[in-house]
């Protein structure tokens, strides 16, 4: 099949897809959503205030012409405006996305290249005291809560009660410096919380990768462990990796950063939409998670054209 | 490829990072580091409704009057006003002249960009507004009812362009209010956020986006907002005005180390900018004041045993005092637990025997219930525990009121459940609403340990959580929570505003979440509403105070201590009461900024 067939068809796939992750999202919200009408009214509201209010925040109207609505808005990506502060919805995505993707990425790319490496180390030295140790010590760092890695960080790295190196707080960045000085404790922070994580995952991908007939036959010829490792194991084993890494990139972005981002003071999209949570601002709720579904909608489709990439086999079917 | 194109998409992203200044606009200027432990939500005053967004609403627009800062009891003071008002001898017309020559500041919804001068009609506009129901306002409960032709003027549509007989700017500079009854508390509404005065051109040019667009005549103007700070400028054009320390009540025998007298004869605000960051996390709070990330901090509970080597009194440890400066002070409000009397399994029931069961039960549940391990566990001892509704940093409290509501006593309060014939079998369950937290749940469990400790089954007293504030704030304003947990932050000093918590016509959805209903009761706030503060009105207050211990509608109360920790740097009182976000005006720094250069 053409590759431009393949990618048309994919993305008629994705509509039914994305009609159905948004309406899912959206009847979640509206049924057991935050309700913003008492935080609105302010003290001692009559009963007629509170349907004025209702209906000036929508909440009157019907279910499908809301999802219609609703709709529209991801489609023009007009999302409206904040309930809580006013600013247009698109403007604080604008905002808030590019800091969470500066902070996140450079932890997301080491704690996965990194999670590669000791997983090709650990598989490749299997049952032996390096796998043992490697696959311990992941254990360890997934049994340690985020939240108490953040804070030790802070404590050690950012106080007077330790090196005080770094800001506790902040992130006004302006040039390579100033971000390398806000990203260290944060991303050290993510290095810390995924790498087991990761690296159990490549391990047990790479163990299986190992033991097919393919590596045999090149230990057979003679491949060095080098080229046996990254030319027949890793390349072999991109297809898992792929979808691992392009699955955690939505979560990254929105969920990932929340407590990195309210523990050190930066405002990104998880903040903003913790916020939203917790004020009921649901314009912002529902952008996002609309945004989200559409984003994974999109890898999905990005992860199917990659797999024609790394895997030949995948086109040919 | 990936290491190629990675520092070009880094490169990217931090374009779109821009931080709030350069390192070398932060070393020229004094930028003061507030910290809070919530965010604003809308800096339009009509939704100030927080005690976040009014601490920057008052510094971003102007108000009428404000309190002075330095005097404890708190005391009005004229802000945009001249003076105290005229008040006509029947209390119902108030005419307040306006100072001369206040502009708002320079913004694009202004012709030519220029700010003009704030007069009268602004603050006509302004109370108008809380009217109209597409602002959707927050505030309009604080005049409803009470300024003549106010509430009709909505009724017909709210038109601007209808004037309002209660209303009325007689020249440019003065506003002249008249009321349907007399309102004694009037002044302390224009002390608020909610009274912060707007120009209607930027309401009209930038429409609910003004929540953004802070468009005042305050002594700072905003430079960034979001999620995790805010940023203002001093405000150029702001009036000049002579600081007096006597004016502001200070008082040399407590308030001497502050070092305070430099401030004398200057004119505010004193420091270039603000920064204010919004951080929630009490651990994060700790260590980015720690680090000198931040001047000052409302010490978290959790760090209350690192801060105090004394409880009575209170004290710091000495060794912070080195780098530090310390004061505590009693919120202006409380925590309560109210029952919803309007759940016929504990409140007003149609059988008037039943009836009386049920206030036996309540009175029981008052009686078990522990003030003294409340306060030692959550609010480490150091809470100001009362009997009631009236708050000890109100003038009316009574220190020497008889304290038996608030004082545990198990065996009155099983003879309280015999008598009545209650027993495990026949209590009913309670419901114990709050919104979902590790200290709101640890709280129901103590209750729950408290009410065991009575013979209350434990299947029988149950959680009720909720996903947020919002969603139980809406469930018990539908009146379908049983025991309602929750605190008060009063509007104003005076006693009237806790009060109202418990006034029939206030019920659910009002703030009444009690649905206390009262005839004698009701009569009494009527009275004293209108009253001028006195003895006879603190007589009223005291009395109606008697009548919620003893119609046992709430377990109240207690109102907690606030530590405040700031860098020795820092010239100011901090407040976090009435005078509130007010103090930050008058804030000075000694030295270079630490962290800035």
């Amino acid at each position: 099949m053409k590759a431009s067939h393949y990618i048309g068809r994919k993305l008629l796939s994705g509509i039914p897809l994305l009609l159905g992750v948004t309406f899912i999202s959206f009847l979640l919200m509206v049924y057991f959503g935050p309700d913003k009408t008492f935080e609105l009214l302010g003290k001692n509201p009559s009963s007629e205030q509170i349907s004025k209010v209702r209906e000036q925040l929508g909440y009157d109207r019907p279910f499908l012409s809301r999802y219609a609505e609703y709709f529209r808005q991801l489609v023009t990506l007009d999302l409206g405006l904040s309930e809580s502060s006013g600013e247009r919805i698109s403007r604080i995505l604008a905002r808030t996305v590019p800091v969470s993707i500066a902070l996140v990425l450079p932890g997301f790319m080491l704690g996965n290249m990194l999670g590669i490496l000791l997983g090709l180390s650990a598989a490749w030295y299997r049952g032996r005291w390096l796998d043992k140790f490697i696959m311990g010590a992941s254990v360890l760092g997934m049994s340690i809560s985020f939240l108490v890695i953040i804070i030790a960080l802070q404590v050690l790295l950012c106080t007077p009660y330790g090196v005080n190196l770094f800001p506790a707080r902040g992130w006004e960045v302006n040039d390579a410096s100033s971000y390398v000085y806000y990203v260290t404790v944060p991303t050290l922070a993510i290095i810390f919380v995924t790498l087991g994580y990761n690296t159990r995952f490549y391990r047990a991908v790479m163990v299986e990768e190992l033991g097919r007939d393919h590596i045999q036959t090149a230990l057979a010829y003679g491949a060095s462990s080098t080229e046996l490792l990254f030319r027949h194991v890793l390349k072999n084993s991109l297809v898992p990796v792929l979808t691992r890494l392009m699955f955690s990139i939505p979560l990254v972005i929105v969920s990932g950063s929340l407590l990195i981002e309210s523990y050190f003071g930066i405002p990104g999209i998880g903040k903003s939409t913790f916020e939203a949570i917790t004020s009921g601002d649901q314009p912002v709720l529902k952008a996002v998670v609309g945004l989200t579904a559409v984003l994974f909608v999109f890898e999905q489709l990005l992860i199917d054209i990659l797999y024609r990439l790394v895997d030949p086999r995948v086109a040919e079917a | 490829m990936i290491l190629r194109v990675l520092p070009a998409l880094l490169l990217l992203l931090l374009g779109g990072c821009g931080g709030s200044e350069t390192p070398s606009d932060s070393q020229a200027l004094k930028v003061y580091r507030h910290s809070m432990d919530g965010t604003p939500g809308s800096l339009d005053p009509a939704h100030a409704s927080s005690i976040y967004a009014n601490f920057l609403v008052v510094n971003l627009y102007d108000t009428l009057y404000r309190y002075r800062y330095l005097a404890r009891p708190y005391e009005l003071a004229p802000n945009l006003a001249q003076g105290l008002p005229e008040i006509s001898e029947d209390g119902l017309v108030y005419t307040i002249r306006i100072k001369q020559g206040v502009k708002f500041i320079d913004d694009p919804a202004f012709p030519d960009g220029k700010g003009r001068e704030l007069t009268a009609h602004d603050f006509i506009y302004t109370i108008k507004r809380h009217f109209d129901p597409v602002t959707l306002s927050q505030g309009a409960w604080l005049w409803r009812d009470r300024i003549v032709g106010l509430d009709e003027w909505k009724g017909n549509g709210s038109d601007y362009t209808q004037e309002v007989a209660g209303l009325q700017a007689i020249d440019e500079q003065t506003i002249r209010i008249g009321l349907k009854k007399p309102f004694p508390q009037l002044l302390h509404t224009f002390t608020g956020g909610f009274s912060a005065i707007v120009a209607r051109e930027a309401v009209q040019h930038y429409g609910r986006e003004m929540a953004n667009h802070p468009v005042g005549s305050g002594p700072y103007t905003l430079r960034s907002v979001d999620s995790a700070q805010a940023v203002l400028d001093s405000n150029p054009g702001f009036r000049q005005e002579i600081f007096r320390l006597e004016e502001e009540g200070y008082n040399p025998d407590s308030q001497k180390h502050l070092g305070l007298e430099v401030l004398e004869g200057r004119s505010p605000p004193f420091v270039d900018r603000l920064h204010i960051d919004f951080i929630a996390e009490d651990a994060a709070r700790w260590n980015a004041f720690t680090s000198k990330d931040i001047h000052f901090l409302k010490v978290p509970v959790s760090q209350f045993d690192r801060v105090l080597s004394s409880r009575n009194p209170v004290k710091v440890i000495p060794s912070l005092l080195e780098s530090y400066r310390f004061s505590s002070s009693l919120e202006s409000g409380f925590v309560y637990t109210s029952f919803n009397l309007d759940d016929e399994r504990i409140g007003y029931h149609p059988d008037p025997l039943q009836n009386e069961r049920n206030q036996a039960l309540r009175c029981a549940i008052i009686k078990a219930f522990d003030w003294q391990s409340r306060n030692e566990v959550f609010y480490y001892g150091i809470g100001r525990v009362f009997p009631g509704l009236i708050p000890p940093t109100t003038p009316e409290f009574d220190s020497s009121a008889d304290r038996f509501s608030v004082e545990r006593d198990l065996d009155q309060a099983r003879a309280l459940l015999r008598l009545h014939d209650w027993n495990r079998e026949n209590l009913p369950v309670l419901e114990y609403g709050f919104p979902a937290s590790v200290t709101e749940r640890q709280m129901f469990e103590q209750f729950r340990s408290f009410m065991l400790d009575i013979g209350y089954p434990r299947e029988k007293i149950r959680p009720l959580s909720f996903a947020t504030f919002g969603d139980f704030f809406r469930a018990y304003s539908r009146r379908e929570v049983m025991l309602i947990t929750s605190s008060w932050t009063m509007d104003y000093p005076d006693t009237e505003n806790t009060m109202q918590l418990f006034f029939g016509p206030n019920m659910s959805p009002g703030s009444n979440s009690s649905n206390y209903n009262n005839e004698q009761f009701d009569q009494l706030y009527r009275d004293s509403a209108a009253m001028q503060p006195s003895e006879q009105c603190t007589e009223i207050y005291r009395k109606m105070n008697q009548m919620v211990i003893e119609d046992c509608v709430a377990i109240s109360g207690v109102s907690r201590n606030l530590l405040f920790l700031w860098d020795k740097s820092a010239i100011m009182l901090p407040d976090r009461s009435f005078v509130g976000g007010y103090f930050l005006r008058f804030v000075d720094l000694k030295d270079p900024v630490p962290g800035d250069g």
